[in-house]
């Protein structure tokens, strides 16, 4: 069943296009990539799709309906969760604080049902001492309360803003463990950006490649990574 | 800290703060009542504080307020003890309605908009001479409140810090805490949690304001009179924020703690150089942004938990 | 790359056009009242350039350094004070001080730079905005314990001059301002464009952080470009007491219009500066003309900056 889609998305920027026409579909339990060189406009799709910014043109459904000019925090209580590539913790809150605010605003949960979500959530993601300042966490626990955190959406759609940045081998593998589990076990589409090519291969069903806004070519990994014009699009960055 | 503890002192400090009248003589409680006042302004201020908006608007709030309840009395023949009230819900209703402009602005521009709003709101009711008796001010024809028993209105003054205080409890155990901390912290991310930005900061933006007001209209019946230049004072803006810096901003114990130094040494001080004390306050607002940004409370905790670890 | 180059340009031509709107809506208001009534214009682009030529360095602070000046007004203040002083006690006129109000006005702003506003530069935006705020205050304060405030004014002749054209009377002493806006205009520009101090305060201004890679001193260039604000400003200060009487709180209202001219002109923005004053200027003086509108003229600028936000419609979004 499709949960997201975007038909034709557009977005310019003062005459730059970072976004070029994309349109493609996220299914229910699906992992998809979403790769590309430098610059090909990645963030900005998913900006775009959880609504921190507006498109020129183009549309976006979501589980059939039409949210190409909701507010994010509208999308985000629909079931639309992200996270970010540098995180912020909350200053003067603590890990299970962080974790709440998705539940309280997202789900509209009161403070002691949110406390207790967020529990959970922080239990599932493997944190504990919960009470903690977040100063104190390790790379690894900071991403896991970013995923946490957007987990307190209860969305059904997740986005993840490269992740596994700054994590050594075993830790990239831990999380991908988790990822994997956690989409199963909630059934959730989730998004995936990345920069490392053998984390794609390993977490993704599919992928979408976009190269100056463009989808250049969409299809399981492996079947993509052999696509001559996704190889020239890399070396061509990379040249 | 020990949070029975805590809770001990606030109720003696509470009971001393209702009981003083009985063994203070007048000017005590004169003194007590501007600290009071200046403590209740820095609370509201450091309310909005906490999604990260600095208002420099808090006189426009205040001296509105003001204006408010004595108008409506003078010419709404309102009772009095309803035009404090009153007071609160003029400066709310005007918040609200300029929220829909101003809280679309951030950082510098936030600030200085509400700047020029108390600027604005005194030009008003400088101009609009035959309602609001101009710039020589108006009077309230039954005087002051309470026939001015020093007691009583050192007790109206203790009820509008009251009122200041259970809404900054409020703000920092409901879910506004939540949203405010989000919000300052970063816009983006909040949005994405499913924060209503817009709506929570019109939320504190509306509340903190009615409350200035309600402080300007117990202010301006506990003198008897108003004038523009007097209830829009600067000093409305200035010494609140700098005793909110200066005690620790975040909360409801730096302001408290900022209000009582610096009321006090105001005090003093306005009777030793009755011109110009107010730089004083700029000192210690330069002097607090540049060493102690925290206040006097993260200076504490940052030497209490020096002492406790040693190492980080 | 690229998208950075080409998100630039996107913004020079956005402040291009609004510089453009500013001049026509300006150009379109001053012919409709010449005909209607000729001293509103006289009156109005005279207040104008006043404006403009103490807007015109916030604009450039605001523009490289990216600190809100909140002390702004107070410093010319303070200009004013001191060559009001220096001409008591030298029996001099105040024109002959313009230049050394403004070096001494620099070489106060330069202390104070290094002695505050570079140590809070790191800091969040907000504490550079209270910092300047509580420099304001003490200044405030110091002249204010040192000369009470009573008010202070040099009486000048020459300021009266004025030409007569049909049946009125146009005063014309305070075109000074005019020619010292377009002047401080035109002059920065050259800086800014021409001399290596000038492109290095610009290239910090637009990043910091690689100016450094590139071996600019990055804080000196700050100094440098806060301490020539303020050598306009005191100049500025030394004229304006030409014109007008001064008391301590007489450099408020001008820290405040000229962070809303220069709002209005887009930050960066020097030539929309000078068509926002020519606005503010015009709409004030509109309202001067009439006894009904006279007293609301000091509003005007709260309801153009009002407008402008209205007009933008789009959020200050934070950046972090």
């Amino acid at each position: 069943m499709t949960k997201l889609s975007t038909t034709d998305l557009l977005c310019r920027f003062s005459g730059l296009v970072a976004v070029n026409k994309v349109s493609f579909a996220m299914d229910e339990g699906e992992i998809l990539g979403i790769i590309g060189p430098n610059g090909a406009g990645k963030t900005t799709f998913i900006n775009l799709v959880s609504g921190i910014i507006m498109p020129t043109a183009g549309r976006i459904e979501y589980k059939g309906r039409d949210i190409t000019y909701l507010p994010a925090h509208e999308r985000a209580r629909m079931g639309i969760a992200r996270t970010y590539q540098l995180i912020h913790p909350l200053e003067n809150l603590s890990l299970v604080e962080n974790v709440m605010v998705g539940a309280i605003f997202a789900q509209g949960q009161g403070l002691k049902t949110a406390r207790r979500t967020a529990e959970e959530l922080c239990e599932e993601l493997g944190l504990s001492d919960v009470d903690r300042d977040t100063a104190r966490l390790s790379i690894l626990e900071t991403k896991k309360m970013e995923i946490a955190r957007a987990l307190a959406n209860d969305p059904e759609v997740l986005f993840l803003d490269e992740v596994m940045a700054g994590l050594n081998a075993d830790e990239t593998h831990d999380l991908i463990a988790t990822i994997r589990r956690i989409a199963v076990e909630r059934r959730l589409a989730v998004g995936v950006v990345e920069h490392v090519m053998g984390v794609i291969r390993e977490l993704t069903h599919r992928v979408i490649v976009l190269e100056a806004g463009e989808l250049i070519a969409e299809g399981p990994y492996d079947e993509v990574s052999r696509n001559p014009r996704v190889i020239e699009a890399y070396l061509g960055g990379a040249a | 800290m020990n949070r029975n503890i805590a809770r001990a002192v606030a109720a003696v400090v509470a009971a001393v703060a209702v009981a003083l009248p009985a063994f203070a003589g007048a000017y005590p409680l004169q003194v007590a009542r501007n600290v009071m006042m200046y403590m209740a302004l820095a609370i509201t201020w450091d309310m909005l504080l906490r999604s990260g908006q600095i208002s420099f608007g808090i006189a426009g709030l205040f001296g509105l307020g003001a204006y408010a309840a004595i108008l409506g009395v003078v010419r709404g023949g309102m009772p009095v003890w309803l035009s404090i009230p009153f007071a609160a819900v003029v400066a709310a209703a005007a918040a609200f309605l300029l929220g829909f402009l101003i809280l679309r602005l951030r950082a510098m521009y936030f600030s200085i908009v509400t700047l020029a709003l108390a600027e604005m709101f005194r030009i008003v009711i400088h101009n609009l001479h035959d309602f609001t008796g101009g710039p020589e001010g108006i009077v309230m024809p039954a005087g002051v409140i309470f026939g001015g028993n020093a007691a009583a209105l050192y007790w109206l003054t203790l009820a509008g810090l009251a009122v200041a205080l259970a809404a900054s409890w409020w703000f920092e155990k409901s879910r506004i805490r939540f949203a405010l901390t989000a919000i300052g912290n970063n816009e983006i991310s909040a949005s994405s949690s499913g924060v209503n930005i817009f709506r929570w900061l019109l939320v504190a933006f509306t509340v903190t304001s009615g409350i200035q007001g309600l402080l300007g209209g117990i202010y301006v019946q506990s003198y008897g009179f108003a004038t523009p230049d007097g209830v829009f004072s600067a000093d409305f803006t200035l010494l609140p924020l700098a005793m909110a810096l200066l005690g620790g901003m975040h909360g409801t114990v730096g302001p408290v703690l900022g209000a009582v130094l610096l009321g006090l040494v105001s005090e003093w001080l306005k009777l030793k150089i009755p011109y110009g004390h107010l730089i004083v306050y700029g000192i210690i607002i330069i002097i607090v942004i540049l060493f102690m940004p925290a206040g006097i409370l993260g200076l504490a905790r940052k030497m209490s938990r020096g002492a406790e670890g040693g190492k980080s | 790359m690229a998208a950075k180059q080409n998100g630039n340009k996107g913004k020079h031509m956005a402040l291009k056009r609004r510089t453009a709107i500013l001049a026509a809506l300006a150009a379109a208001a001053t012919v409709l009242i010449l005909l209607w009534k000729p001293t509103v214009i006289n009156n109005g682009l005279q207040q104008a350039g006043l404006y403009a030529a103490i807007a015109i360095p916030m604009g450039l602070v605001l523009g490289i350094v990216h600190i809100v000046n909140l002390a702004h007004g107070e410093f010319m203040m303070v200009a004013a004070y001191a060559t009001y002083f220096a001409c008591k006690a030298l029996g001099m006129d105040p024109l002959f001080a313009v230049l050394p109000a403004a070096a001494v006005t620099a070489l106060l702003g330069w202390v104070v730079f290094r002695l505050t506003i570079q140590r809070a530069l790191k800091a969040p935006e907000l504490n550079q905005l209270i910092l300047t705020f509580g420099i304001a205050i003490a200044l405030t304060q110091v002249v204010n314990i040192l000369f009470t405030s009573q008010t202070y004014k040099i009486p000048l002749e020459y300021v009266s001059a004025s030409i007569d054209i049909g049946e009125n009377t146009f005063p014309v002493w305070s075109y000074v301002f005019v020619a010292t806006a377009i002047l401080y205009a035109v002059g920065l520009r050259l800086f800014l464009t021409r001399t290596t101090a000038g492109k290095a305060a610009v290239a910090v201004g637009q990043n910091p952080r690689g100016a450094a890679i590139v071996g600019i001193d990055v804080n000196r260039s700050y100094g440098l470009v806060f301490a020539l604000a303020l050598a306009l400003v005191g100049a500025m200060g030394a004229l304006f007491l030409t014109k007008s009487a001064i008391f301590p709180q007489v450099g408020s209202p001008y820290t405040m219009k000229s962070f809303c001219l220069v709002a209005m002109a887009g930050i960066g923005n020097i030539p929309g500066i000078l068509g926002a004053s020519v606005l503010l200027g015009l709409s004030e003086q509109l309202l001067r003309a009439f006894r009904e509108t006279r007293a609301w003229a000091d509003i005007v600028f709260f309801v153009l900056i009002i407008a402008v936000i209205l007009g933008r419609s789009v959020s200050w979004r934070r950046k972090k």
